[in-house]
């Protein structure tokens, strides 16, 4: 089996140089077959893999298919590596994309260019596959890049508005600056170890002398590509793009794509506790920040991307407290129920004529049950409402080793407690807005089959896939756990915490509390909200939210203006100068040289004479 | 000479055989067709032998010729190039009035030259084997005798040529003089019992590096190169550019290897200069050229320069590089001159830069491939160039070769500039129209769309799986090197 393992990423790749090459000249139907087909085999094989893979008890399965080049020492192979890690990621892209992708083909059927949708689409899927199959992390860079081109191309998807073009331009910017610091790092790890094959930078990272260096500097990259504070502004408006977009790749794989670094290379987190600890701070400010603003939002989908941002938030934060599997097992239920959310949004979007504020939607209760019972059991595993619903098992989990896991502390778990509040907040918010009250705008089409069977799959998932790990003091179910702790450390638990009982409960309470809270301030009686909008602190704080804490107007300061202003002070580009010297040198060079090509043999042997002289003068003289 | 020398001569056999039996169609008044088909089957039996004889190598027949794994590299891509060069003449030469049957004779000819030199280990058979290839030269390159330009470059190419041919011999005589001896082991023997290097081996050996840089056209024996390139036809030039430099390449390594010319300080000194300053003329000549044959042939003459810095280690990793570069430069010139002599009409060739204007949009599959192999010559990644490129510069870095190295580096950027600009050419919106001319020959001409997709999969092939190609040498070479040590 271990030799199949390429051809998961190889079918997507096909799919895209088909559709690349000959997608404008094929039929629409040919188009989503080609398209969702090649990602449904490439998941129906990961299934197949998986069991295999697991049946085996092997704990990894390498397969190399060449060697890409090798000069001296440096040696870059390119070949894949299935580990109880990188099957939980696998899975996730390749059976939610193929989900993601069966519902693009309704989704997308009237846009012009379904081809070219498809295409982006499944090089990404290549691409995310890549980056965690990769065995040496410079594959792991070209994926990583990939999916950083695949985002930008499907960002701006729509490229006629310029507002998308220019959304896509800020992600691919902002993200940059992650990847930057990432390839330092690459640079540094390469120049001390001299490889950058994964398991030999675990084998020896003990002696890597400044690893916090490089930890935080890989860290950077993850902060990009996953949009942790302070460079999550992107994601926001990332949510130009088509709703599939947004499900598979700013919600379920491509975002976590930081979680997947850190969680791969934890070897070099471990060794710096320095780094774990500004991994779990950078976590928990995020999960904040980003709760807030998902409070005051009122477009649909920028809800749903603060919400991720701060999900996100929670895996960075078990990251860095040391409950690795905890963190894996939040990406695991998280990608579920959010890219269930953003398909669900995007069908509300559709239906109601493009409309993303959902304070003109409402009343969708009735008129769309299915899409509103799904996009509840989203909701609920979002606001981890207690059993019922996947996301408690992960956030149960998370919040109770945001204290008692070895580098856990009670101001952690009081952040994240607050987060669990605001996210339970929140989620009630939008399915009472969305779904209850009065309908707002007509409806003008209901789904067809092919968007709500990933929906209802989705549905399904999100309320099930908890049940593989329980908390320990409930049942002792940690089948998720046994998974990647053969590859992860398994968590370390401190002494002298509370019993998990009573912070279970407090949690349990807490979300009950944000999600009853949500139904008193938005059904019950709203005009609570209405008198607290009449103060002005209260509103000036509100813009603050919506703003996104005012991120992008720092930015706009501190670096925007400033480099405008240096632009326009130099118009007349001094540094071109340097180019411009250059130019004219080669350009007169090549003018004096080419008189010497005059055509007159008498010249050449003249010439020849010339370099004889020459070479002989210079042996006598040596 | 027993029969397993015999054995490993083979190739050479059928390869001097293939003229003969031209020579005999001719005379037989078969058509242009049947030499064609007739002359590529030879070739092909050439190849075939060379497989059979693998298993005998390495083989010396003393005290003149030596058969070993770096001579079946070098034989193997001249032959190579020699068959897809032949390909292409044939819609070439047919569309002309001239009468184009004597041209296989000569190409053949020109193709043992070359490919003697692989397998000299002494002067005589060196000097053969260079007029063997020179002599053709100078009636290939005036072939198309009513054309403006192509018996001015053959005058020249016949004078400088014959120039420089003295300085090979002369260099020769002087290092005979002095070690008493032609063969290469010999001279190192007997400079080993000397043990320094007198007057007369420096002065001998400046003078044959003057015909060597001739052949390879290195700055400052370049002037006649753009001149040779622009006046020859299109596949002569072809093989001007490819067989003739892989030829004096292999017989420099060898010569090199046994003599251990890079520990004289002063060859390293002349070799990393040329080097130097052909890397430099050759990108700045190129700049503002609008006839791309004049412009190959100034992007040669710093590919030859880019060659000479994987030279200049003299060690295996060098060596190595040099071939890998080589096998990469004639493939993609292969494949470069391949479209211009597809696009050549009746009346002239296809060199302004104005007939490439927007030719993805009219032709996508030629653009396609004389775009990759433009990117390949600039050293652009996953195309053999950058492969090579960065193979050249890994073996100059190791040895701390800095000046040529940066160097290198430098004008591969000067350079990027004259392969985009012709790039971007030919991706221009153009207004003017051209006539879809009726083919004459479909068969030949598929077989020549043929043999471009097979170099545009080898160009990026070896992009892509370096190391496919790289391990085959590095195979070869071993055996070269056993016969070194005896």
């Amino acid at each position: 089996m271990t030799n199949l393992i390429a051809y998961i990423p190889a079918l997507p790749l096909a799919g895209f140089l088909l559709l690349f090459f000959t997608g404008r000249r094929m039929s629409k139907s040919m188009i989503a077959f080609v398209g969702a087909g090649s990602v449904c085999i490439a998941a129906l094989l990961t299934i197949v893999i998986g069991i295999t893979f697991l049946q085996s008890g092997s704990s990894a399965n390498t397969q190399t298919l060449w060697q890409w080049m090798r000069v001296g020492n440096f040696s870059c192979d390119i070949s894949l590596r299935l580990d109880a890690l990188s099957l939980v990621f696998v899975f996730i892209i390749s059976f939610v994309g193929a989900l993601i992708h069966i519902y693009s083909i309704a989704f997308m059927r009237q846009d012009e260019d379904y081809a070219r949708f498809f295409a982006s689409m499944n090089l990404f899927v290549f691409s995310m596959l890549v980056l965690v199959l990769a065995d040496n992390l410079v594959l792991l860079y070209l994926g990583w890049e990939g999916v950083g081109l695949c985002s930008y191309l499907l960002i701006g998807f729509w490229y006629k508005v310029p507002a998308n073009c220019a959304a896509a331009n800020k992600a691919f910017f902002i993200t940059r600056i992650g990847d930057t610091a990432m390839a330092i790092g690459l640079f540094m790890l390469f120049k001390t170890l001299g490889t950058l094959n994964i398991a030999d930078i675990q084998q020896q990272a003990a002696t890597i002398p400044n690893v916090t260096t490089i930890a935080l500097l890989l860290l950077m990259g993850g902060m990009g590509k996953s949009a942790q504070v302070p460079l999550q502004t992107w994601l926001p408006d990332a949510m130009a793009g088509p709703s599939p977009v947004s499900a598979l790749i700013h919600a379920a794989t491509m975002v976590t794509a930081g979680v997947y670094l850190v969680a791969r290379m934890n070897v070099l987190f471990l060794l710096s506790p320095a780094a774990m600890n500004v991994v779990a701070v950078v976590g928990a400010i995020t999960l904040f920040v980003a709760g807030c603003s998902a409070l005051v939002q009122t477009d649909i989908k920028r809800i749903l991307a603060y919400s991720t941002i701060s999900q996100v938030g929670y895996m960075f934060l078990a990251l860095g407290c040391g409950a690795w599997s905890a963190a894996i097992f939040h990406f695991f239920t998280h990608a579920f129920f959010k890219a269930l959310l953003f398909l669900a949004a995007g069908v509300v979007i559709e239906s109601l004529h493009h409309e993303h504020n959902i304070f003109k939607m409402g009343g969708l209760k009735n008129k769309m049950p299915l899409l509103y019972y799904t996009f509840l059991a989203g909701a609920s595993a979002l606001a981890a409402l207690p059993f019922i619903s996947a996301g408690f098992y992960s956030k149960d989990a998370i919040l109770w080793y945001s204290w008692s896991a070895g580098n856990g502390n009670v101001m952690l778990w009081a952040v994240a407690l607050t987060g669990a509040f605001i996210t339970a907040l929140y989620s009630a918010r939008l399915v009472i807005v969305v779904f209850w009250g009065d309908m707002k705008t007509p409806i003008a089409q209901q789904p067809g089959k092919l968007m709500t069977m990933p929906l209802v799959t989705l549905a399904i998932l999100s309320i099930i896939a908890g049940f593989v790990q329980w908390p320990h003091n409930l049942l002792h179910v940690t089948l998720f756990a046994d998974l990647v702790e053969k590859v992860l450390p398994a968590t370390v638990l401190k002494q002298g915490i509370p019993p998990e009982l009573l912070l279970q409960l407090i949690a349990a309470v807490v979300t009950l509390g944000g999600a009853y809270t949500g139904y008193l301030l938005y059904y019950k009686s709203p005009h609570i909200i209405e008198q607290w909008k009449t103060a002005e602190p209260n509103l000036n704080l509100r813009e603050f939210f919506v703003k996104g804490w005012r991120f992008d107007e720092l930015y706009q300061t501190l670096f925007v203006k400033p480099f405008l202003f240096i632009t326009r002070s130099n118009k007349a580009d001094v540094f071109d100068k340097i180019h411009q010297w250059l130019v004219t040198a080669c350009s007169r060079l090549n003018g004096w040289l080419s008189l010497s090509q005059n055509g007159s043999l008498r010249w050449y042997i003249g010439s020849m004479l010339v370099g004889i002289i020459f070479i002989l003068a210079l042996q006598f003289f040596l | 000479m027993d029969s397993l020398q015999l054995q490993a001569l083979l190739p050479f056999i059928v390869l001097a055989s293939a003229s003969v039996v031209i020579i005999l169609l001719i005379a037989a008044r078969q058509s242009h067709t049947v030499i064609q088909i007739t002359g590529f089957l030879m070739m092909c039996l050439v190849v075939l032998a060379m497989w059979y004889v693998r298993d005998v190598l390495p083989r010396a027949i003393m005290p003149l010729l030596v058969v070993d794994g770096m001579a079946a590299v070098f034989t193997g891509l001249i032959v190579f190039c020699v068959l897809i060069i032949g390909l292409f003449s044939f819609i070439y030469f047919e569309e002309r009035e001239e009468n184009p049957k004597e041209y296989y004779i000569l190409i053949f000819l020109g193709t043992l030259g070359a490919a003697v030199l692989t397998i000299s280990r002494h002067f005589i058979s060196v000097f053969i084997g260079l007029e063997l290839l020179s002599i053709s030269l100078y009636a290939l390159i005036a072939y198309l005798r009513n054309r403006n330009n192509a018996v001015e470059a053959g005058m020249k190419y016949l004078v400088l040529a014959a120039m420089s041919s003295a300085f090979l011999l002369f260099g020769m005589a002087l290092i005979y003089m002095d070690t008493g001896s032609m063969d290469f082991d010999g001279i190192a023997k007997q400079l080993q019992t000397q043990g320094h290097s007198p007057a007369l081996f420096v002065t001998g050996i400046g003078l044959m590096m003057v015909a060597v840089c001739f052949k390879l056209a290195l700055v400052p024996f370049h002037l006649w190169a753009a001149d040779v390139y622009q006046g020859a036809p299109v596949p002569v030039t072809n093989f001007i550019a490819t067989v003739s430099k892989i030829g004096v390449f292999a017989v420099l390594v060898r010569f090199a290897q046994a003599v251990q010319l890079q520990s004289y300080h002063f060859a390293v000194i002349i070799i990393s200069f040329v080097a130097i300053v052909s890397m430099v003329g050759g990108n700045l000549l190129a700049i503002k050229q609008q006839n791309i044959k004049r412009l190959l042939a100034y992007s040669s003459i710093a590919h030859l320069g880019y060659l000479l810095v994987a030279f200049l280690p003299g060690n295996a990793a060098g060596i190595e590089a040099g071939m890998f570069y080589l096998f990469a430069y004639s493939i993609t010139l292969l494949a470069a001159f391949g479209i211009v002599t597809m696009l050549s009409g009746r009346q002239a060739d296809a060199d302004q830069l104005e007939a490439y204007r927007g030719l993805y949009w009219r032709n996508p599959l030629m653009g396609a491939i004389l775009t990759v192999a433009l990117l390949s010559l600039a050293g652009i990644p996953l195309t053999a160039g950058f492969i090579g490129k960065f193979a050249v510069l890994n073996a100059g870095v190791q040895q701390q070769l800095w000046l040529p190295v940066i160097v290198l580096v430098i004008t591969s950027v000067i350079g990027l500039y004259y392969y985009l600009r012709i790039i971007s050419t030919l991706f221009a919106e153009t207004q003017v129209i051209f006539p879809k001319e009726k083919s004459l020959h479909p068969l030949f001409v598929a077989g020549t769309y043929g043999a471009l997709l097979v170099l545009l999969i080898l160009l990026l092939g070896a992009g892509i799986f370096p190391s496919a190609v790289i391990d085959g040498i590095k195979n070869f070479l071993c055996q070269g090197f056993r016969i070194i040590n005896f």
